[in-house]
């Protein structure tokens, strides 16, 4: 896995958030009552973080989660993906975005049945307009780095959860992105196997700067992460995994950042950075 | 991109073949309908003309011209043809085999016919055996006048449908029995030897009553010789070789004409030609009446078929809805998606089509083998039918596609 992706320098001291949110709010018009998922919040994530986004069901994580995947557009409030300005993209160049700067990875895998694994890993690729050839390589090197070497061209329903999840993020890996958004992606596995993608997020992280979000309801994978960013009715909560989830944190981690950091951040990766 | 979109619309073929072969049946059958009508329509005409030929298509008719013509010459006998005529248009038939068939006179005149105490009105034509060669309505009974019947004045007639009707009856048996029996025209005795069958249209025999030329001639009509140019004819049939010599055709006899004849330059004819055109026409036009209709099954086919390509279509837009969302999560914009789906039902298509046009040309092909008949795969039909295949792909599957490009990534995602 060292060997995949060495060329992208990693730099100590990043000035630009990766994302950088200030005030969203997203409405929706549930018959005539306005619904307000999200309520002005502010986030942002540094370059080679490994966060968490997490609350209770409706405390608008999974919207904060579809906007920041360029999924869905905000009601108000801006978004810079990236040093770029994303916040009111045509579809086109939402999907193009999609494409470039981010990797998605489902509880439910999301795979297409019908095509192999390598396939699947190649799609990507195929929508960045990338030939044949070089997306074979690529989608090759990826599913190699996730240890899939051996399932290359089965299908998805030849494929063990935790085999599917792989090829997912290897699918996610295969156009470097920015940063990788992952959706409950332990939440269709059982205990050891989620704890294997686990390792394998904080791996990637570790060893590329990968940017991870993970929304995910576990607070046991909370615990693991850089920093976590609560979420409550729709609002930013502190301290979210002590008041909500009831988990002691031995070590304090940074939660919501409200004010845009202009100062060059150290970046704390890795291993070390879990606490445990 | 293309190719990759190509794929992914085999690949989804592929994973339905039954309901994508039941989807495509409108449209085989539309595109199979189109080539074998069109490869089998010049076939089909030859042999729609061959049952129509005795409307006359065949045959230019010289016939008198018309004293009251603007430019005729004030003479007595203008226009009137002769046994001189028919014999220099006998020597023109004789020179060009490959246009002319063959050429008959006839003498025609208003006579009473009677068996019996029955007595009716009808045309004597007096003529010999090449005339069935012209005018080929078939005998129904006995047979037509032979070369015998002319050289010996035999006292013989054949009787057309009408004529025999009138006098004998309808009774199949008792128009059998006649044969043999005399009757009178113009007074004088004469033996029904044939009864044609019944024949409308332009050029009918029914109202006839056909007799050796000799016969008319020197037994049933009065003195029939124009002054110094023999036996007065009522008109020349000059059967042709084909449809196609009709003009080539008109013109020599035109020339030839007018030169034995001796008219002046810049005189009009002072005579008529009676062309088929007209018969022609009526049969182009039934020809092209048949051919347009079962076109029209096949494009009521094909936009039938293309209704179903875009049933299955919006089918598969429901079905594949969680596949879209995953596709444009992962970057496929509006257009990737809507250029995967109208090339799918485009596939759907063409594929439909490939299938219909290869049952096509084999069935042509097949029939062309077991009835010899000169068959001939359209090639024009077949591109037009690809293409009319593809047209209706991209018409009847825009709608759904353009619902798949148009789903909200995040909704269609979610989908359940």
């Amino acid at each position: 896995m060292t060997e995949y992706l060495t060329n992208t320098e990693v730099p100590d001291y990043i000035t630009e958030p990766v994302v950088r949110a200030i005030d969203l709010v997203k409405d929706f018009d549930t018959g005539g009552t306005i619904f307000r998922a999200l309520d002005t919040v502010s986030v942002e994530i540094q370059r080679g973080e490994m966060v968490a986004i997490m609350g209770p069901s409706g405390s608008g994580k999974s919207t904060l989660m579809t906007i920041l995947g360029l999924l869905d557009v905000p009601s108000s409030g801006s978004y810079w993906l990236d040093g770029e300005d994303v916040s009111m993209l045509d579809r086109t160049k939402q999907a193009q975005a999609r494409n470039r700067k981010l990797g998605f990875v489902f509880q439910n895998f999301n795979l297409l049945p019908r095509l192999s694994a390598l396939k699947n890993v190649e799609l990507p690729l195929v929508y960045g307009r990338i030939g044949a050839a070089e997306r074979e390589l690529k989608a090759r090197e990826a599913l190699i780095a996730v240890g899939l070497e051996s399932k290359l061209n089965n299908r998805p329903n030849e494929l063990s959860g935790g085999q599917k999840q792989r090829v997912a993020v290897a699918r996610a890996l295969v156009g470097t992105p920015t940063m990788i958004l992952a959706d409950e992606p332990t939440g269709a596995l059982d205990t050891r196997t989620g704890a294997e993608i686990m390792d394998m997020f904080r791996e990637l992280n570790a060893t590329l700067g990968l940017t991870i979000v993970i929304v995910t309801h576990d607070a046991e994978i909370g615990r693991q992460m850089d920093r976590v960013i609560g979420l409550r009715d729709g609002r930013l909560s502190n301290n979210i995994l002590h008041d909500y989830y009831g988990v002691q944190i031995e070590q304090p981690v940074i939660e919501n950042l409200a004010m845009p950091i202009l100062a060059p951040l150290p970046i704390v990766r890795g291993k070390e950075a879990q606490g445990v | 991109m293309f190719r990759e979109l190509a794929g992914m619309a085999l690949d989804s073929l592929r994973a339905n073949k039954f309901r994508s072969l039941l989807t495509m049946l409108g449209i085989i059958i539309g595109s199979a309908t189109l080539v074998a009508v069109l490869s089998l329509g010049n076939a089909l005409q030859s042999q729609v003309f061959e049952q129509f030929i005795d409307l006359g298509t065949r045959r230019i008719a010289v016939l008198p011209g018309d004293p009251k013509a603007n430019g005729a010459r004030d003479i007595l006998g203008y226009g009137l043809i002769s046994i001189q005529d028919y014999q220099v248009l006998e020597r023109l038939v004789a020179q060009r085999p490959d246009i002319f068939r063959n050429i008959v006179p006839e003498i025609s005149s208003a006579t009473d016919v009677r068996a019996g105490t029955t007595s009716i009105k009808a045309t004597l034509v007096g003529t010999n055996e090449l005339y069935k060669d012209i005018q080929r309505t078939p005998v129904a009974y006995g047979r037509f006048l032979s070369d015998v019947d002319e050289q010996s004045l035999a006292r013989v007639s054949v009787l057309g449908y009408q004529v025999a009707k009138d006098l004998l009856g309808e009774d199949p048996a008792i128009l059998q029995a006649s044969l043999g029996r005399t009757i009178e025209i113009n007074g004088q005795p004469i033996q029904i030897i044939g009864i044609l069958k019944e024949n409308g249209g332009p050029f009918s025999t029914d109202q006839r009553v056909f007799a050796p030329m000799s016969t008319v001639r020197l037994r049933l009509v009065g003195n029939l010789d124009l002054p110094g140019r023999g036996t007065q004819m009522s008109s020349i049939l000059i059967g042709l070789q084909s449809e196609k010599f009709v003009d080539t055709a008109e013109a020599q006899i035109k020339t030839s004409l007018r030169s034995s004849r001796g008219v002046a330059d810049g005189a009009i004819d002072d005579f008529q030609l009676n062309l088929p055109t007209q018969a022609l026409s009526v049969l182009s036009g039934i020809n092209g009446a048949i051919t347009g209709f079962i076109a029209l099954v096949a494009g009521i086919s094909l936009v039938v078929g293309g209704i179903g390509i875009m049933n299955i279509m919006l089918v598969a837009v429901t079905e594949r809805t969680r596949e879209i969302g995953v596709r444009k999560a992962l970057g496929a914009t509006d257009n990737d998606v809507l250029s995967q789906f109208v090339l799918e039902a485009v596939v759907i298509s063409l594929v439909g089509s490939l299938i219909g046009v290869g049952g096509a040309i084999a069935l042509v092909l097949l029939i062309g083998v077991a009835s010899g008949l000169g068959v001939a795969i359209s090639w024009l039909a077949v591109v037009l039918a690809l293409v009319f295949a593809c047209v209706i792909g991209v018409g009847f599957g825009y709608y759904p596609a353009r619902r798949a490009a148009l789903l909200l990534p995040i909704e269609a995602l979610r989908y359940e």
